[in-house]
């Protein structure tokens, strides 16, 4: 199997008030192509900024991130842009859709940037999106505003934005947060789904050890580092 | 779907806020097509009443034996040209002017006609006075004796504010100054010399020494005072806008003795250069308002990026890049901008028609298709100047700090 995250000797420290904050310390980590793994921690203990930083949003103060095999920070704004859009399927924390969209527009909105707004296959496009609510139970959800929809349809509909561009690597942040228990086997189940299907690389960050030990493997990181432990259960 | 479709949603979903946007851009916007609308409507009724009246000649007689009241009145010298004298005024004046017209390569159509390439123009008109000092109702007051069709023509501007021109030599009109102070109307009796007069009318007020006298026929002026054929001064009309008049008053001053006339045309020249500084004043006034408003407009924009932080972080997130995140924010400007143009436009042409008639009498508003390009054009420009840096400030902004409230 091919290494499709490689992180080397990370370091992320922030200047608060003039007082350094090291949230993350020489993070090593090598995830393999394909690979479901979680990240559990407590709060403040840098998950989040983790997976900032190999998401290719926050620039890490020292230290390197390669996916699959392209160090993202060498990149300039377009390129990391184009690879944000087209590697990288972000689900975040809280519910996160642009509010004058609907559901359906949410979904496809990555593809609009992926091809710069211009030669867009809009029927694909929209057939795939609808494809996708529906898979995760909002095939009558289609055209309604995220006013309209609850907080775990809200959070349902982001997900299936995330997978709109066939990424290689899905990065979650609490993905089940708002779900109930069966929503939430629902959509695990189709992350479990896709990763076989597609090969597609899952990094999860939840507080949920019961989430966590449907990954295949867990990490566990506290004051910025980083412990490895397979089989899914935490270290 | 593309990035100005999502623009377009998202102005469609926020119709109160862009309404409200554009409409700081509409009202600069219709400020100022409404002062290029009159500006371009007034300028034309000047152009108009120049090319019909032409600019114009003062012919008077040298001063010998002075009247030291007409002087301090600005109309006369006291002194008289023979009214026999206007033939030969006249053919001199007419000569200058086809003489001014060749040296200018213009051809010279018929007798008593001058143009230039096609166009004709009627002959000058000579409108001669008399004025004579009297008294009446006991004030000291400027009698005129004047050639009603000609003087009409010479002092286009006249009008008469209460009843109606005199139509006979024993009818006179009075000045609205004279008329209110010596409390005259419209059929009194007034005593000129030995001879009574009826008043047929109040002339409009002129802000002129015309308010505070009394005009009768030149004829009748003449035999009151027992100045037959006698004249003060002649007043001509040009009757064509670039007729060199003042190479004609050159000729009457070299040519005919006792008299000396004086063009008008550097007065209308003035006129027209004040007329268009003006207008280059209230433009300016109004391209300052314009200013403001595009600093509304930037703090409208600045606010809303601001409380887009969420979803400016999310778009970064999802792989916009920095120049999708400015067109966005401009394809939002260019639509404000539109709207306000268009808005801004129907308020002016609006308010064009309520300030040209004031500014101008006989107006005719004339909105061209143009200002409404002007303004759609003017209005886009304020607003993207207004959204270039709110856009920038957009792209820029970490996705890490917008994602602190995701």
């Amino acid at each position: 199997m091919t290494t499709m995250i490689d992180i080397n000797d990370v370091w992320k420290i922030y200047d608060v008030g003039g007082e350094k904050i090291e949230a993350l310390r020489s993070v090593n980590l090598q995830i393999e192509n394909g690979s479901f793994i979680s990240i559990v921690g407590h709060s403040g203990s840098g998950k989040t900024t983790l997976l900032s930083i190999l998401g290719g949003l926050t620039k890490p103060s020292r230290g390197s991130v390669k996916i699959d095999g392209t160090d993202i920070w060498n990149l300039n704004d377009r390129q990391l842009s184009a690879m944000r859009n087209r590697k990288i399927g972000f689900i975040f924390q809280f519910s996160s859709l642009i509010p004058t969209l609907r559901a359906i527009d949410n979904v496809a909105l990555p593809v609009i940037y992926a091809n710069g707004g211009g030669k867009t296959d809009r029927k694909a496009t929209y057939e795939y999106a609808a494809e996708l609510l529906s898979t995760l139970g909002l095939g009558h959800k289609l055209q309604s505003f995220p006013s309209e929809l609850s907080g775990g349809q809200q959070r349902r509909v982001s997900i299936a934005r995330a997978f709109i561009n066939r990424p290689a690597i899905i990065v979650a942040d609490e993905p089940t947060g708002d779900l109930d228990a069966q929503s939430e086997s629902e959509v695990m189940e189709f992350f479990s789904r896709i990763n076989e299907q597609d090969k597609t690389t899952f990094l999860l960050v939840t507080h949920n050890l019961a989430l966590a030990r449907m990954t295949d493997k867990v990490h566990t990181m506290k004051d910025g580092m980083i412990n490895q432990n397979n089989g899914g259960s935490p270290a | 779907m593309k990035i100005y479709q999502v623009a377009l949603k998202e102005i469609g979903k926020r119709k109160m806020r862009t309404l409200y946007t554009s409409f700081g851009i509409a009202v600069a916007v219709s400020m100022l097509i409404s002062v290029m609308i009159t500006a371009s409507s007034g300028q034309k009724e000047v152009f108009n009443v120049i090319a019909r009246y032409g600019h114009s000649l003062t012919i008077t007689p040298v001063d010998k034996s002075s009247s030291q009241s007409l002087k301090n009145f600005g109309i006369g010298t006291g002194s008289y040209i023979p009214e026999s004298a206007l033939p030969d005024i006249l053919n001199v004046y007419q000569d200058a002017i086809v003489a001014g017209w060749e040296k200018m390569g213009a051809l010279i159509f018929q007798e008593g006609t001058m143009g230039v390439a096609g166009a004709a123009f009627p002959p000058p008109t000579f409108a001669p006075r008399l004025y004579e000092e009297t008294t009446v109702k006991g004030k000291d007051v400027i009698v005129g004796g004047v050639v009603l069709e000609k003087e009409l023509i010479a002092r286009f501007w006249w009008d008469i504010s209460d009843g109606r021109f005199m139509e006979n030599d024993n009818e006179v009109i009075v000045g609205k100054l004279f008329a209110t102070l010596t409390l005259t109307k419209p059929g009194d009796t007034l005593d000129l010399g030995n001879s009574k007069m009826i008043v047929t009318g109040i002339l409009r007020e002129t802000d002129s020494p015309d308010d505070y006298m009394v005009f009768t026929s030149l004829k009748a002026c003449q035999t009151i005072f027992n100045k037959q054929g006698k004249i003060s001064m002649i007043n001509v009309r040009a009757m064509c806008p670039k007729c060199p008049v003042g190479e004609a008053a050159v000729e009457i001053n070299k040519k005919v003795l006792g008299v000396r006339a004086t063009s008008q045309m550097e007065i209308a020249t003035a006129q027209s250069q004040i007329f268009q500084k003006t207008t280059a004043l209230i433009v300016s006034f109004v391209v300052a308002s314009l200013i403001i408003s595009c600093i509304g407009v930037f703090n409208i924009i600045m606010g809303a990026i601001h409380g887009r932080m969420r979803e400016i972080g999310l778009l970064k997130a999802l792989g916009a890049s920095k120049n999708q995140l400015i067109r966005f924010f401009l394809y939002e400007a260019v639509l404000i901008g539109v709207t306000g143009g268009v808005i801004g436009f129907v308020l002016g042409g609006a308010l064009s028609h309520i300030v040209g008639p004031i500014l101008f009498k006989d107006i005719v508003i004339q909105i061209s298709p143009r200002f409404l390009v002007i303004a759609v054009l003017l209005g886009t420009l304020a607003s993207i100047l207004a959204s270039i840096y709110p856009a920038v400030y957009a792209s820029k902004i970490r996705v890490t700090e917008a994602f602190k409230s995701l």
